[in-house]
């Protein structure tokens, strides 16, 4: 192998992102598009994603030490509280809440998953690149490649990926599938091994399965084809799902409805000085770059009680 | 094993909608009755010869983890059944499924399931085979009066019903006790008597305001699949419009946690404040009836805000928006469950429906299926009450069990661990061994919901009547376990040879019980097994809609609120919570429910004391610091945690938590909230009053660390711009998507 | 002229006292020949102080800590190091940057002080370099160490596959292995290089036994012909240049698994200064703790005297207050920065979890040298033994404060987590790390010339004749002002 071969090989993976870059998409960028005012932190979907991908449950006192595997998590914000290090709420400082006496605006769900941000800061860093962004514009997670350096994680702004820390699947030492609880799992999706870093993977067996079907139709997927097992789950209908590059795709026409530009790290919406957006479409953290794939929109309570 | 199951088995392989297996089976004679034709092309050894390598074959069903009967997909492969998702036809659950249905599998692919009736012997238990179990329960049978043998279920319905109701007329009994721990029996009673039916069909999504009284409709209260569903079309209107959903309780519910506006109210005070509101009403120019008006004149502000110390500024907003909106909805679910005078305050609420005039615009009269025989008997507390008392007397001689756990799910006062001894044979028929199994003297297991066929129909029905059917999803994992239906049919034999004798199993009854009634359960003139066919792959049968009855118009009674006593042992109520997971704990093992943290506190696998931060600097504690919740019941030890969400002066203990058996997961995981609650009973219902017990907490010193998923920053920020939120006049609904 | 010999332990009253001066023990006393260079050295190699096979027990005893911790990781899974999702480093990526910069004081003053002629290093340089090779072999047992699938460690190797894959160059890690191999690699060559005129005078002074074979082996031929001395210093001079790049881009790479990511408290620009100095400082500080050890273990009183000591003291208090400026300008450019997640790290560690430890390090790293500026101390040896340990503990504490604190108050407080305290595994591992350097040190000083015997009889020579031309110029001069070097 020659130092050419090597660098064309390696570029080859190294697609510029967001893109509109050298590489654009292949015809798909899976996104995802999540309305915080209909959620109700019922955790349906994290049953799912712990049904459909095989998670592990790791038990109270590993959950206790930080090292639960939930790929999709229901962060619950109150916003009437002043706590440490919360001393202010709005952007622009002007409002000063002080602590009230109940939580009486009711919790704020927020489901919180790998982003699949476009400028992964987990891709560039990962020694081995065992996780890349794949042409669908899907942060992809290699198993088999992984070695286990945990550099991923460190430069995750999110924090949304989680690690093996111990043999899971081993009956032996961890026991998290006892017999027969094993026989549920998901044959479509591995199951990690010791020393592996593992995510939200968009439930990418179910992508992969419909664009088969969809290539040998010699057509892209069309929309509805696939959801993601949260979404599916969703009660209240609160995660949309879909390829951006589908016009026709509820998400490519919520992101443009909303005025969330994915290859912008600042929307051109928010200039306007603070709440004078009347959309809700925002992306977390993205003053960082990342470029994320997950659209937030906004909770919403009513002003009249 | 196959020829065993032989009919069972062989249909399933052409019922599936999954296209593969109707494609493969399509392949051969379809017929498969008789049996000749076998998909065995790729079926190897030891695997059942529906299972297609690779390929997911969809079968439908019903889901058994709630009573809301939700219509279910297995996605099947090899055999074994990987993944639940909702059945898209059912309109209770329209395709969706929630996590506790979702766990389901968790409960059929359970470590901890019985596999072989036992026999107690002496403190041991004895494994011993199906054909001794029944000739032993023939035998304790035999010497016994009809009404010395009880059977106390959960609720129930469809076929398997129909079976239960026939074996106690057989053995000549009327002891038939359909119990549940948690179940909104109160709700029922007072909207029998302000509707005239017990559980009127919702509008979830058509009402503009929602004002619910502690009902946990989006956590765990009567069909909260249904319910999130509406709404979410609630939030989301037409055009723009978004409803707003007010939620008055002492301790913040999911559903609390999602309202625009959370009022704590003093526990028990709801009553006053839904006459407060009509008595607002009427004073803010809204047409009061002059009877409500009279019932409520008396309930001023000052009163209001006196008694439940909701302040006045939230009351006229409410009163506001209340006349400003309509139709408005009104709904109850703790206010009524939890307090001795619980059915006076729900006729408060109901009574603010009928001032609202909702009732008939959001809420309808439900449909019911036309065979009174298979239509649900819902369990209450009340019923275990009535059987505990007449154990406690000696008049039972012989008791079945199923689907219930009364020895963990009773309160201690009541003593029934302790009167169950006087029983002499106890039959148990259960997954897991519980506590109520552990008292037993013959153990029976049974199928799990994904190997075992029924019927039933729920109480909730979203729209016209339906008739869920029950279908293996799975090969059987032991071969000597047994459906509940199986059971009954078996003991049936014994009593009723004749007439019962021609079934090879339950599924053959059901099979000829629905084929039987084909034209009246819209089969037309398809045959036998066509519609069979029909019924089982879509795995609900729809009746014709039947014109609606209307509700109800009210009739106004003067209704007395008794005032909370002070109580100064035991100075703080204690509300135990239902938690949209762990229920009434009968799902304590699951370990994805275990480790699916709580919504609200974000805590799991253990159980805690929620204090508002007032009372905890009052009681010197702090999040962690393990307590001693004492009533005059009992007393146990829990850990704080310090929240927003729930009144001064009550604590919340959640249940379902703290079992002394039924697995290794629910072991000894938290504490059991059963043992403390007082004997206080609802005046009227006589339903056990969840939130009357009074209770002390004490300091143990000891301290522990919360096991919860938020950091340590709680629900704060940081200052960072995670969580955002706007108010409805900063922000445009109408275009979105 | 007897000179008195300073001895490890003294009289108490004398502790504070300081050393006497011996002005005319410019670097390694005049009174010393070549003869007897060769005995000592030589007799150093059989005949330690039986404390040294103490500390040989001592260190075994270490290793098989740190080798039991880390089978029980391997087995069990990492998980038993007790990090978490959120701190997924700790203790193993702190002491591989601690022991990286353990070994650049070795290439400061084996290779950066050869090239500027100053000669005190002549009796220390040795074994400092020695120390750059055993410090980069600990560093890279904790990059192995901390990794999920340490067996797969090649990954991170670009070899030719049929697959086609290759690690990603973009990532600082893979930077890391390419630049601490190179480093290894290099030091070690340096270091062997440097020992061939040594070896060869071990083979001519031993008669027999494995070692005479040894010597013979490494030797090369060595005869200290005029040509073999040319070459010699070439190639000796060509890799002290090619090191000191190494060292500066080294330690600069490490720093870069930092600030080219993304996380508040690491992406910082100064960072590669800043880490380049304080590996420096803290291998500085290292030195003088082995100084002091070597010298009594090992009978080495004449060549690592008190005015090397002295000299060495001073470095260190030079490189201290550099990395103090840099070490407020890093902290100043964050405070006046914009960064305001960078800047409410920053309070937190001084205020958060880790502020006891914080301000520990800040007195152990920042105040702690200015004892080195007083003359009295510099050469005390029981107060620079305690300190240089003192210094150490501090820069490893640096290291620790900058990769725990950012994993546990990084960019999203959902995830915050100050509770994950190391378990005694990744601890037992760092110890058994101590073990494991000090282990190949000894050895090594017990085989090989731990000072170099060629160039301290150059040392010796350019004494002899100093003296000789102070002798001659008598009042004309002082000694001091004699033209200094024996090049």
């Amino acid at each position: 192998m020659s130092i050419a071969n090597l660098l064309q090989n390696w570029s080859r993976y190294r697609d510029t992102h967001p893109y509109g870059g050298a590489k654009p998409h292949m015809g798909y960028k899976w996104a995802m598009a999540i309305d915080m005012d209909i959620c109700t932190g019922c955790n349906a979907c994290t049953v799912a994603c712990y049904a459909e991908n095989n998670l592990a449950v790791v038990g109270k006192e590993k959950f206790l030490n930080g090292k639960s595997m939930h790929w999709l998590r229901i962060e619950r914000y109150w916003h009437d509280s002043v706590e440490a290090g919360d001393p202010i709420e709005l952007a622009d400082g002007k409002e000063f809440k002080e602590g009230k006496q109940f939580h009486d605006q009711g919790a704020h769900f927020l489901p919180m998953m790998c982003q699949h941000c476009e400028a992964a800061p987990c891709e560039t860093v990962c020694p081995v690149g065992a996780t890349n962004h794949t042409q669908d514009g899907i942060n992809s997670q290699i198993y088999n490649r992984c070695v286990g350096s945990r550099y991923c994680n460190a430069n995750c702004p999110y924090k949304v990926r989680y690690f093996n820390w111990f043999n899971y699947q081993d009956p032996a030492t961890e026991n998290v599938w006892p017999e027969p609880l094993n026989q549920q799992l998901n044959p479509d999706v591995t199951v990690r091994s010791k020393g592996v870093m593992e995510k939200c993977t968009f439930c990418v067996q179910r992508l992969r399965a419909v664009m088969v079907d969809a290539r040998t139709e010699e057509r892209l997927v069309r929309e509805g084809e696939v959801q993601t097992a949260c979404q599916q789950a969703c009660l209240a209908g609160a995660i949309s799902f879909g390829n951006m590059l589908n016009p026709e795709s509820r998400i490519s026409k919520q992101w443009m409805q909303q005025e969330v530009n994915i290859a912008l790290d600042a929307q051109p919406k928010n200039k306007h000085v603070g709440d004078a957006v009347d959309k809700r479409g925002y992306r977390i953290l993205e003053n960082l770059r990342p470029y994320p794939s997950v659209m937030y929109l906004e909770q919403v309570r009513e002003s009249a009680v | 094993m196959i020829e065993n199951n032989f009919n069972r088995r062989d249909f399933l392989k052409v019922l599936g909608w999954g296209g593969a297996a109707v494609a493969l089976s399509a392949c051969g004679n379809t017929s498969v009755e008789d049996g000749t034709e076998f998909v065995t092309a790729h079926s190897t050894e030891g695997m059942p010869e529906y299972a297609i390598p690779g390929v997911y074959v969809h079968f439908n069903s019903t889901c058994a983890q709630c009573d809301s009967g939700c219509s279910i997909v297995g996605r099947v492969r090899e055999g074994r059944v990987l993944k639940l998702e909702g059945n898209p036809e059912s309109p209770i659950n329209k395709g969706k499924i929630c996590g506790l249905g979702q766990a389901g599998l968790q409960a059929h692919y359970n470590p901890d399931r019985i596999t072989q009736p036992m026999l107690r012997k002496g403190d041991q238990g004895e494994t011993i085979t199906w054909e001794q179990a029944l000739t032993l329960i023939n035998e304790q049978l035999g010497g016994v009066k009809g009404n010395e043998v009880a059977f106390l279920t959960g609720g129930v319905s469809g076929h398997s019903g129909v079976l239960l109701k026939n074996y106690m007329d057989a053995l000549g009994s009327a002891n038939h006790y359909a119990y549940e721990a948690v179940t909104p029996s109160v709700v029922r009673a007072a909207n029998k008597k302000s509707y005239g039916v017990e559980m009127p069909r919702l509008h979830i999504d058509k009402a503009q305001v929602v004002v619910s009284f502690g009902a946990d409709f989006l956590g765990a209260w009567v069909s909260p699949v249904n319910f999130t569903q509406q709404y979410a079309k609630f939030r989301k209107g037409p055009n723009g419009s978004r409803g707003v959903l007010i939620q008055v309780e002492s301790k913040m519910t999911l559903t609390g946690a999602n309202a625009d506006r959370w009022l704590c109210i003093r526990p028990g005070t709801e009553g006053v404040y839904a006459l407060g509101l009509i008595n607002a009403l009427g004073a803010a120019g809204f047409k009061v009836p002059s009877a409500a008006a009279a019932i409520a004149k008396d309930y001023t502000a000052e009163r209001v805000i006196q008694e439940t110390g909701i302040p006045a500024e939230h009351t006229e907003k409410v009163v506001a928006l209340l006349k400003e909106r309509t139709p408005s909805l009104v709904l109850f679910g703790s206010a009524a469950e939890g307090y001795a005078h619980g059915s006076q305050n729900a006729a408060a609420i109901t009574l603010l429906n009928h001032v609202l005039g909702n009732v008939g615009k959001t809420m309808a009269a439900p449909a019911s299926v036309p065979f009174p025989q298979i239509a649900p008997k819902v369990g209450n507390r009340h019923a275990l009450h009535a059987l505990n008392d007449k154990i406690a007397q000696g008049n039972i001689k012989v008791l079945f069990t199923y689907g219930s756990n009364p020895v963990f799910t009773s309160h201690s006062s009541l003593n029934f661990k302790e009167n169950l001894k006087k029983v002499p044979f106890k039959v148990v028929l259960s997954h897991y061994r519980d506590e109520t199994a552990m008292e037993a003297d013959l153990v029976l297991p049974l199928d799990s919901v994904m190997e075992d066929w029924g019927s039933s129909v729920p109480e909730y029905m979203a729209d016209a009547a339906q008739i869920n059917i029950q279908q293996a999803l799975s090969e059987k994992l032991y071969p000597d376990t047994r459906g509940f239906g199986d059971v009954l049919l078996a003991l049936l034999k014994q009593r009723r040879p004749t007439e019962y004798g021609q079934y090879e199993d339950f599924y053959g009854y059901l099979r000829n019980a629905m084929v039987q009634n084909k034209a009246a359960l819209g089969g037309g003139t398809a045959s036998d097994d066509m519609f069979w066919q029909k019924t089982v792959s879509h795995g609900i049968i729809k009746l014709p809609a039947k014109a609606a009855s209307a509700l109800k118009t009210p009739t106004a009674t003067k209704l007395a609120f008794a005032a909370a006593a002070a109580d100064e042992a035991y100075p703080l109520h204690l509300i135990p919570s239902t938690s949209a997971h762990m229920r009434d704990g009968r799902h304590a093992n699951i370990p994805w429910l275990q480790e699916s943290p709580d919504p609200i506190t974000t805590v799991v696998w253990d159980s805690w004391v929620e204090i508002h931060p007032a009372t905890a600097a009052k009681l010197g504690v702090v999040e962690g610091d393990v307590v001693e919740i004492a009533s005059r019941s009992g007393a146990i030890k829990v850990m704080v945690y310090v929240f927003k969400g729930i009144h001064p002066d009550a604590v919340s203990v959640p249940m379902g938590y703290g079992h002394e058996a039924m697995g290794r997961y629910a072991k000894n995981t938290g504490q059991n909230v059963f043992k403390v609650l007082d004997s206080v009973f609802d005046k009227e219902t006589g339903e056990l009053a969840l939130h009357e017990t009074r209770v002390k907490v004490t300091k143990t010193g000891q301290k522990v660390k919360i096991v919860k998923d938020e950091g340590p920053y709680g629900g704060g920020q940081a200052g960072k711009r995670i969580a955002l939120r706007k108010t409805t006049d900063k922000v445009n609904l109408s275009k979105e998507v | 002229m007897k000179i008195k010999s300073d001895t490890f332990i003294r009289n108490p009253k004398d502790l504070w006292k300081g050393e006497p001066e011996h002005t005319e023990v410019r670097d390694l006393s005049p009174h010393i020949g070549f003869n007897q260079i060769t005995s000592d050295v030589v007799n150093s190699l059989e005949n330690p102080r039986p404390i040294y096979w103490w500390a040989i027990a001592i260190c075994i005893a270490m290793v098989g800590v740190g080798v039991a911790c880390e089978v029980h990781q391997y087995k069990t899974g990492l998980g038993v190091s007790n990090k978490s999702n959120t701190n997924v480093w700790g203790v193993y990526i702190a002491s591989f940057i601690f022991w990286v910069g353990v070994s650049h004081a070795g290439t400061l003053l084996s290779a950066l002080l050869h090239l500027t002629h100053s000669d005190w290093r002549k009796s220390v340089f040795r074994y400092a370099e020695a120390m750059t090779t055993f410090a980069l072999m600990t560093a890279g047992l904790f990059v192995i160490v901390h990794l999920g699938r340490l067996w797969q460690v090649y990954y991170v190797m670009p070899y030719p596959n049929e697959r086609g894959i290759w690690p990603n160059f973009q990532s600082p890690l893979v930077w890391d292995m390419f630049v601490i191999g190179t480093y290894l690699t290099c030091s070690s060559i340096f270091l062997y290089t440097g020992m061939i005129p040594d070896l060869a005078v071990f083979r001519d002074n031993i008669h027999d036994g494995w070692r005479k074979k040894l010597y013979t082996f490494l030797a090369m031929g060595w005869q200290g012909t005029d040509r073999q001395w040319r070459n010699f210093r070439v190639a000796y001079l060509t890799l002290s240049v090619y090191l000191i790049i190494l060292a500066v881009s080294g330690h600069s790479v490490v720093s870069s698994d930092f600030a080219m990511s993304q996380q508040p408290g690491w992406h910082i620009t100064s960072f590669p200064p800043y880490f380049v100095v304080g590996a420096l400082y803290s291998g500085n500080a290292a030195l003088i703790t082995v100084f002091i050890i070597l010298r009594y273990m090992f009978r080495y009183e004449e060549y690592l005297n008190m005015d090397v000591l002295r000299k060495l003291v001073r470095l260190t208090f030079a490189l201290a207050m550099i990395w103090t400026y840099l070490h407020f300008i890093e902290m100043a450019t964050v405070w006046y920065g914009h960064d305001q997640a960078a800047k409410d790290q920053l309070i937190f560690k001084a205020t958060g979890v880790y502020a006891g430890w914080w301000w520990l390090f800040n007195f152990l790293a920042v105040v702690c040298p200015w004892v080195m500026a007083f003359r009295r101390w510099q050469t005390n040896l029981p107060v620079q033994m305690v300190l240089s340990l003192l210094l150490n503990v501090g820069m490893w504490l640096e290291r620790w404060l900058i990769v725990a604190p950012t994993l546990g108050h990084s960019h999203y407080p959902w995830t915050f987590d100050f509770d994950q305290w190391p378990s005694y595994i990744q601890w037992g591992i760092l110890f058994g790390s101590f073990g494991w350097f000090g282990l190949l040190l000894l050895v090594f000083c017990k085989v090989f010339p731990a000072v170099s015997m060629y160039e301290l009889k150059e040392l010796a020579y350019a004494r002899k004749v100093e003296l000789r031309h102070a002798h001659a110029e008598e009042g004309h001069g002082r000694p001091e002002l004699a033209t200094k070097g024996a090049h």
